[in-house]
Formats: structure tokens, C-alpha cells, sequence
């Protein structure tokens, strides 16, 4: 049990880091156009 | 490769061939274009290198029309660092994927293009360019010789960046916490966690789940709040009154080092962001379309002094000015005609298609369209003061109409009043029986579980799953409000210009003979009665001949030679071209405006679904029967001005009716704002666009029949969801007053709840369909 003390806040740790990746996504515009991408990976070939 | 073109002749091939690029038929030659429009488009895609669009278009484009200017010098473009510019537009026309690719491809292969997209979802176009090498006008020119119609984009809705910060966060921090009260829960089973671990374990998710109590959900206390201030009923106070509790209780029973409801919060308030980040996502579509029609409105003049052109934004024009209006240019301000003459269509202002000849003396009015010809205009009015610009306040006045609370928001008081008593009498009755500490846990359990997530999910969730099905057949509504409106209309009251009928100049009778050689005469024409002679012996598909030494004099006629003959085509009587050939009159061709195509089924299909069908029109009786009973409308009130129209649906509503009006000139306006619902035709006037719920985006009809039935099928969706919603809450408060749920309970519960509502939101869509057979 005693593995949790370091485990937890490891995870706790990488939670944020993707908590603040998806923030900086969110920031760029990643998630403004949710209906155009799944169309245009159809018709991009170049 | 070899392109094989998957795409036959247009219409009735015969001998000949078809334009390769519009597939319009064509006498003769193989392989020849039918018009110049269409022989630089293909000029355009082949020198990009595109051939590949016409082995894999799924539609023929529009053929292209000569373009109708555009003032882009005002069009905000923003400047980059590196000098770059970059600027968005809308691109009407798109009518397949292939004409999204090969836009995109042709602006990208365009010198001096930096970058350039173009959306499939919403046609938008985002192109940045080099200012040294090429210019916006250059551009959208581009853009306009493909047949596509580039637009100027108005103001543009942000997506709601926070929003998805907050749901992204909330749905992140609902796995965490469920992962450790997962480790709590399983104590309850295998012996109970070594109380350090326990702790920690609680204490770690208090941590994560504060966040999320005060960041992530404060649109819902915001919410609360500013319902309670103004006395409106809102659902977002029952649910920031769970929240609140959630959180109490889990910050409570982690210092006395119990388990609490953590788990269930975090995920109801990811879940209930979802439900408002769909509601979001739909309105910003709305908006943004009805912005970019109304963007059509010339913000740039050219104003003439001491001979001299300038040109000016609209703001800076004053009385007494002198402007130039070229061809296909709107007219920014009122005014005199000095000098030139030409064709006008002032259907923004009467609501007539059929362009009127003005000549010098005559008055104008701002936003009429100039169809052809040149003029200069003394300016009388400008802004303000313009007769549009007057209407368009009235009806502003008329469409300031408070948003009215949902179904859903008028339960909501009774909801926290019923869940109120409902606790209150749990705490007492359980206090009295059993003792405090238990009465104390159920009195939590009771309002946990009371908190109606579910029922909150229900109508954005439905609600954004019909504007889909509505904008997917080409109606886009402004917000759910306006669906929830036209699921209980029971009439429907039609305009009959540029309504139910197509408010453009169509031929309206002549023989194949005549149009055959009207056609060839006008086939590279670019006036509007050219058009649509050749429009229509397209659709009749009749092979164009291609006539010899052509001479077009404006404002008179045409005249060429053809199997041999010379021909003269010329204005006759009002609507009328008249055909000479050498032995005197060989045809006369009627123009006019004709019912839309899909106006009789649509009629037809409105009445099925038990709709009473009226046209209002401002037309005279005779010739508002006419279109009546061709599409089949049998109750028909006419002449009506634009007051009468709007007190027309005022009577009908005092009677207990609901009405949907839908129109597209200025002068449906106050019609558009005095109904329930009313929807906006896209090719209409912008001001009738901003105060309409809806707008049609394409040239039909149907699309207002399709919305309909979106929104019926949105309505019972959301009753049957909401009945699953009540029907749960009912169940699970009254297990908590019998003290049967506990944190493992609610957490398995509220999902399945919740799934229950997505997926009887999701069957919008299949219902829709099921309706359309």
C-alpha cells in the first residue's frame, strides 16, 4: 500500500501536465471547428 | 490516371455534346463550353491543375454568373507580423464536396496565396495572401469566375473556448475521482482500506473535485443567480443547488472521514457542459449565418467631386453628395438620378423581383440593386435616414421580444420547491423514527439524487440534435427557442414573392423554337434577361447554338445571325422579348416570376401534417390566386401591405393560433417579427434576415416543411426524455427517503439516467427521417 504515497502523486502529475496540454489545445483554436475535419481528412490526398 | 467524368449530360443530350463544365447541352461541337463564364472556370481549374475535380464532382456546379461587385475594400482584413493579410468569407454555391476541394485548391495555386481553406461544413473560406502580390478583390474574383459566390463575412461568433476549458477540466478531474472512489467502494466489500490510504484517497479527490464545484460549474451558479435576481425561473437553480450540496456533503464527509458524492459531481457537472456546450455550438451556427447575410450591405461608396472618384466607407457620405453606382452594385444611400439610366430591383424595399427601368429625375432608394446600366445619384438621404434604413428600425421595435422561459425553466420552481419539502420532511420524519445521523444521510441522499441533471440534459441535447436536422435540409434557426416555437405552429402564412415563388426573372412561356435561337443570340450576355432564357433552355435542355456577329446594344437588344438568318431580339410589352427574323416576328418569349419548383409538394406535404397554409401577399388579388392555386394554397389574403400583414397574424394569434410567417423582402419585416416563428427567405433582404428566427440557405422551399419536422420530432424527443428524467428522479428520491442510496448508488445511477436522456435526444434525426418517407 505504501507504493500509493509516491504513485499518487505521480499520477496527479501527469493528470496535470495533460490538464495543460489540453488547455494549450483548447487556446490554439484545436477544438473551434469540430464539424470541418472529419470531412476534409475524406478529400485531402496532397 | 484517365478522368473519366462520372457525370452524364445535364439534361437531354441529342446530338452534340455538353459544356464540360456546367454539362449544359450543346449543339454542335463536341466538348464546347456553353458560355465564356464556363470556358474561364475550366480555363482556371485546368491551369491549377485540378483536372481531378471533374472525375470526382458528385453535382455540376453553378454555371457562372457575371459577378455582382462587391465593396471588399471593406471588409476587415487582419494584417500578421510578417505583412501578410488574411481575412474570411462565406462562399455560397457549394454544392459538393469536389466544389469545397477545388475552390480551396484553385485560391491555394493562386500567385501571392499564402494559405487559403475553405470549410466544408459552413463553406467558409480563410485565406491569407501577400498584399505585394495580389489584393482581396482579386481574390473573391477568383473565387466568383469558378460560379462559386464569394461573400463578405459580418461579425463572427467566437466558439466558446471557456466553455470547453471547463468541460474538458470537469471530464479529466470525473475519471480521476472515479478511479480513486473506486478504491473507497471496493472497501465495502473486501474490508474496509487501512484509514491512512482511505483518507488519502478522499482527501486527494476533495482536492481535485474543488475545481470543479466553483471553476468548472460556475456558468450554472451564474446562471442561478442571475435567475433568482430577476425572478425568472430557471432550471440552472435546482442544479446549482445540487452542485452545492454535492460539494458540501463531500467536503463534510471528508473531514469526519466518510465517503461522499464526489465521484457523481465531478461527472454531472462534464456531463451537464456538454449539454451546454451543444447548445452553443448550435446557436453560433445560426448566428453566424444570419451575420453573413446580412454582410451584404455595401460598406464603401464612390462618391464623385470636382471629377474626381473617391471612395469612401458609407459612414462619411453626406446629403448632397454625388456617388457612381455601376453595374450590380447596391445603392448605399436615397437619392436623385443625375445622369445615366439603367435597370433597378428595389425588391428589398417593395418586394417585387421584376427590376424597373429608371432613368435621370427618377428617385432611389438605398439598398436597391442596380441589375444594369450606370447612374450617378445626388444623394438626399444617407444612414439613419434612408427610407430602409427606417423600416428596418420599425422592425427591430417590433422583434424586441423577451426570450421566453422553456418547459423546462417554468418546472424549475416547483422542482426545488417539491425537493425542498421533500427533504424537509425526510430529515423530520427519519429524525423522529430512527435518529439524527441517519435522517441527516438521507436528507443529503434525497437532494443529491433530486438534482435534475437529466432533465437539465434533455432539451439542449434534443434541442441541438434537431438545428442539425433542420440546417442539414437547409433551414438554420437561431436558436432552440425558435425550434421549440415551430414544433407548435398550426399555420403557415407565406409570402408569395421570392417565397413561394422564386423572386427572380424566369421565362414563363415560349416555344422551344424561339428559345433555341433567343438562346444562341444571348448566350454570352451577361443581362439578366439573357440569363434566364438561357437558364431555361438549359433546363429544357435544348442544345445551345452558338449565333455569328453578335452585337448587343444595352438597353435595346441583341441581334446576330444564325442557321444563316439574322435575327433581332428586342423588348416587347411589359415581361415580353419579341423575336425578328427576316420575314417579321418568329416568336415572342414571357418572362416573369415563377412559383418555385418544390412550392405544390411542400404545400401539399404542410397540409398533410394538418397545417392550415395562407399566402399573404402585397401583390393584387388576381395574380396572388393565380400563384395560389398553381401550388395549391387555398386561403389567400390579398393585397396586404407589410402593417397588414403584421396585424394579419396578430388577429390570427388572438384567436389562439400560432403562427409561422415566413418571407424575404424588407417589407415582410414586421410580419417576420409579429409571429411565432418567422423565417427568413436567404435570398431576401439582410434586415429581414436580423429579425427572423430562421433562414432558409438555399432556393427552395422545403426547407421550411423539413424544419417542421425537425422540430416536432425535437419536441417529443425531449417529452419522452424529460418523462425518463422525472420518472428517475421520482424512483431515486424515493429510494433515498426509504435511505437505500448511498454514493455507489447515485454514481451508477446518474449515468445511466443521463445515457438514457443522450440517447432519446440522439433519435431526432431518425425520426425526421422516418417523417420524410
Amino acid at each position: 500500500m505504501n507504493a500509493f504515497l509516491f504513485l499518487l502523486p505521480i499520477a496527479l502529475v501527469i493528470g496535470a501536465v495533460f490538464v495543460i496540454l489540453f488547455a494549450v489545445a483548447v487556446r490554439n483554436g484545436q477544438f473551434d471547428d469540430l464539424d470541418d475535419p472529419p470531412e476534409r481528412i475524406l478529400h485531402d490526398q496532397d | 490516371m484517365n478522368p473519366t467524368p462520372l457525370l452524364g449530360a445535364r439534361a437531354g443530350s441529342g446530338a452534340g455534346g455538353t459544356c464540360p463544365h456546367c454539362g449544359t447541352a450543346v449543339e454542335g461541337e463536341q466538348d464546347a463550353y456553353c458560355c465564356g463564364g464556363c470556358e474561364l472556370a475550366a480555363a482556371i481549374i485546368r491551369g491549377a491543375g485540378l483536372e481531378r475535380y471533374y472525375a470526382e464532382r458528385s453535382a455540376f456546379p453553378p454555371r457562372p454568373e457575371p459577378e455582382r461587385a462587391t465593396h471588399w475594400r471593406g471588409v476587415p482584413v487582419t494584417t500578421a507580423s510578417d505583412g501578410s493579410c488574411e481575412t474570411r468569407l462565406v462562399v455560397d454555391g457549394l454544392r459538393c464536396a469536389s466544389c469545397v476541394w477545388v475552390t480551396e485548391k484553385v485560391l491555394q495555386h493562386t500567385p501571392g496565396v499564402a494559405a487559403a481553406t475553405v470549410s466544408y461544413a459552413t463553406g467558409r473560406a480563410t485565406i491569407r495572401w501577400r498584399p505585394e502580390e495580389t489584393d482581396l478583390p482579386t481574390l473573391a474574383g477568383r473565387i466568383a469566375a469558378l460560379g462559386y459566390r464569394p461573400r463578405p463575412l459580418a461579425g463572427e461568433a467566437t466558439p466558446d473556448r471557456d466553455l470547453m476549458l471547463r468541460m474538458g477540466f470537469a471530464a479529466i478531474a470525473a475519471v480521476a475521482i472515479m478511479g480513486l472512489y473506486e478504491g473507497l467502494y471496493a472497501g465495502w466489500w473486501y474490508g474496509a482500506m487501512d484509514p491512512r490510504f482511505a483518507a488519502l484517497f478522499r482527501w486527494t479527490s476533495l482536492v481535485i473535485a474543488t475545481p470543479v464545484a466553483i471553476w468548472c460549474a460556475a456558468p450554472f451558479f451564474a446562471g442561478a443567480v442571475a435567475g433568482l435576481r430577476h425572478r425568472v425561473p430557471h432550471i440552472d437553480v435546482p442544479i446549482a443547488l445540487g452542485i452545492a450540496i454535492l460539494y458540501v456533503q463531500g467536503l463534510v464527509t471528508t473531514i469526519i472521514g466518510q465517503d461522499g458524492y464526489l465521484d457523481s459531481l465531478a461527472m454531472l457537472v462534464a456531463l451537464l457542459l456538454v449539454g451546454r456546450l451543444m447548445e452553443s455550438r448550435g446557436r453560433r451556427r445560426a448566428a453566424e449565418a444570419a451575420t453573413a447575410l446580412a454582410a451584404a450591405v455595401p460598406r464603401t461608396v464612390r462618391r464623385s467631386r470636382e471629377n474626381r472618384i473617391e471612395i469612401i466607407p458609407v459612414e462619411q457620405l453626406r446629403a448632397g453628395d454625388l456617388i457612381d453606382v455601376g453595374r450590380g452594385e447596391e445603392l448605399a444611400a436615397d437619392g436623385v438620378i443625375v445622369s445615366g439610366s439603367g435597370l433597378l430591383r428595389m425588391a428589398l424595399v417593395t418586394g417585387e423581383a421584376d427590376p424597373v427601368q429608371v432613368a435621370v429625375g427618377e428617385r432611389v432608394v438605398a439598398g436597391a440593386i442596380l441589375v444594369d446600366g450606370a447612374l450617378t445619384v445626388w444623394v438626399s438621404a444617407v444612414g439613419d435616414d434612408t427610407v430602409v434604413q427606417q423600416m428596418a428600425r420599425q422592425v427591430e421595435l417590433a422583434a424586441e421580444r423577451g426570450a421566453a422561459p422553456t418547459s423546462v425553466d417554468r418546472i424549475a420552481p416547483w422542482f426545488t420547491i417539491l425537493t425542498l419539502v421533500v427533504a424537509t420532511g425526510t430529515l423530520l420524519a427519519t429524525w423522529w423514527l430512527i435518529g439524527l445521523q441517519p435522517a441527516i444521510a438521507r436528507t443529503v441522499a434525497v437532494l443529491v439524487v433530486a438534482c435534475p441533471c437529466a432533465l437539465a440534459l434533455a432539451a439542449p441535447l434534443a434541442g441541438a440534435s434537431g438545428l442539425g436536422a433542420a440546417a442539414r435540409r437547409g433551414l438554420l434557426l437561431r436558436s432552440s427557442d425558435s425550434l421549440r416555437a415551430l414544433a407548435t405552429v398550426d399555420v403557415v402564412a407565406f409570402d408569395k414573392t421570392g417565397t413561394v415563388t422564386a423572386g427572380a426573372l424566369a421565362v414563363v412561356a415560349g416555344d422551344d423554337a424561339t428559345l433555341r435561337i433567343a438562346a444562341g443570340l444571348e448566350r454570352y450576355s451577361t443581362h439578366p434577361i439573357a440569363r434566364a432564357i438561357v437558364a431555361e433552355a438549359a433546363r429544357r435542355g435544348i442544345p445551345l447554338p452558338r449565333g455569328e456577329h453578335v452585337r448587343e446594344t444595352p438597353g435595346l437588344g441583341i441581334a446576330g445571325e444564325l442557321d444563316g438568318e439574322n435575327y433581332r431580339l428586342e423588348r416587347g410589352e411589359a415581361g415580353e422579348v419579341i423575336l425578328t427574323g427576316a420575314f417579321g416576328e418568329a416568336g415572342r418569349i414571357r418572362l416573369g416570376d415563377v412559383t418555385r419548383a418544390d412550392a405544390a409538394p411542400t404545400v401539399r406535404a404542410l397540409r398533410a401534417g394538418e397545417l392550415r397554409v395562407v399566402m399573404l401577399s402585397g401583390d393584387r388579388s388576381e395574380v396572388a390566386q393565380d400563384v395560389a392555386s398553381h401550388t395549391g394554397i387555398a386561403e389567400v389574403v390579398a393585397p396586404a401591405d407589410p402593417a397588414g400583414k403584421a396585424s394579419w397574424i396578430a388577429r390570427e394569434q388572438a384567436s389562439g393560433h400560432r403562427v409561422l410567417f415566413a418571407g424575404d423582402g424588407l417589407n415582410d419585416g414586421p410580419g417576420l417579427a409579429a409571429a411565432d416563428v418567422g423565417i427568413a427567405m436567404g435570398t431576401g433582404a439582410a434586415s429581414s434576415v436580423l429579425v427572423a428566427d430562421g433562414i432558409v440557405s438555399t432556393d427552395h422551399l422545403a426547407p421550411v416543411l423539413a424544419g417542421i419536422r425537425a422540430a416536432r420530432a425535437m419536441l417529443r424527443a425531449v417529452t419522452t426524455s424529460q418523462r425518463w428524467a422525472v420518472g428517475y428522479n421520482v424512483v431515486a428520491v424515493g429510494a433515498a427517503v426509504l435511505g437505500l442510496v448511498n454514493p455507489l448508488v447515485a454514481a451508477v445511477l446518474m449515468p445511466i439516467s443521463s445515457g438514457i436522456v443522450i440517447w432519446s435526444a440522439s433519435s431526432v434525426e431518425r425520426r425526421v427521417r422516418r417523417a420524410e418517407r
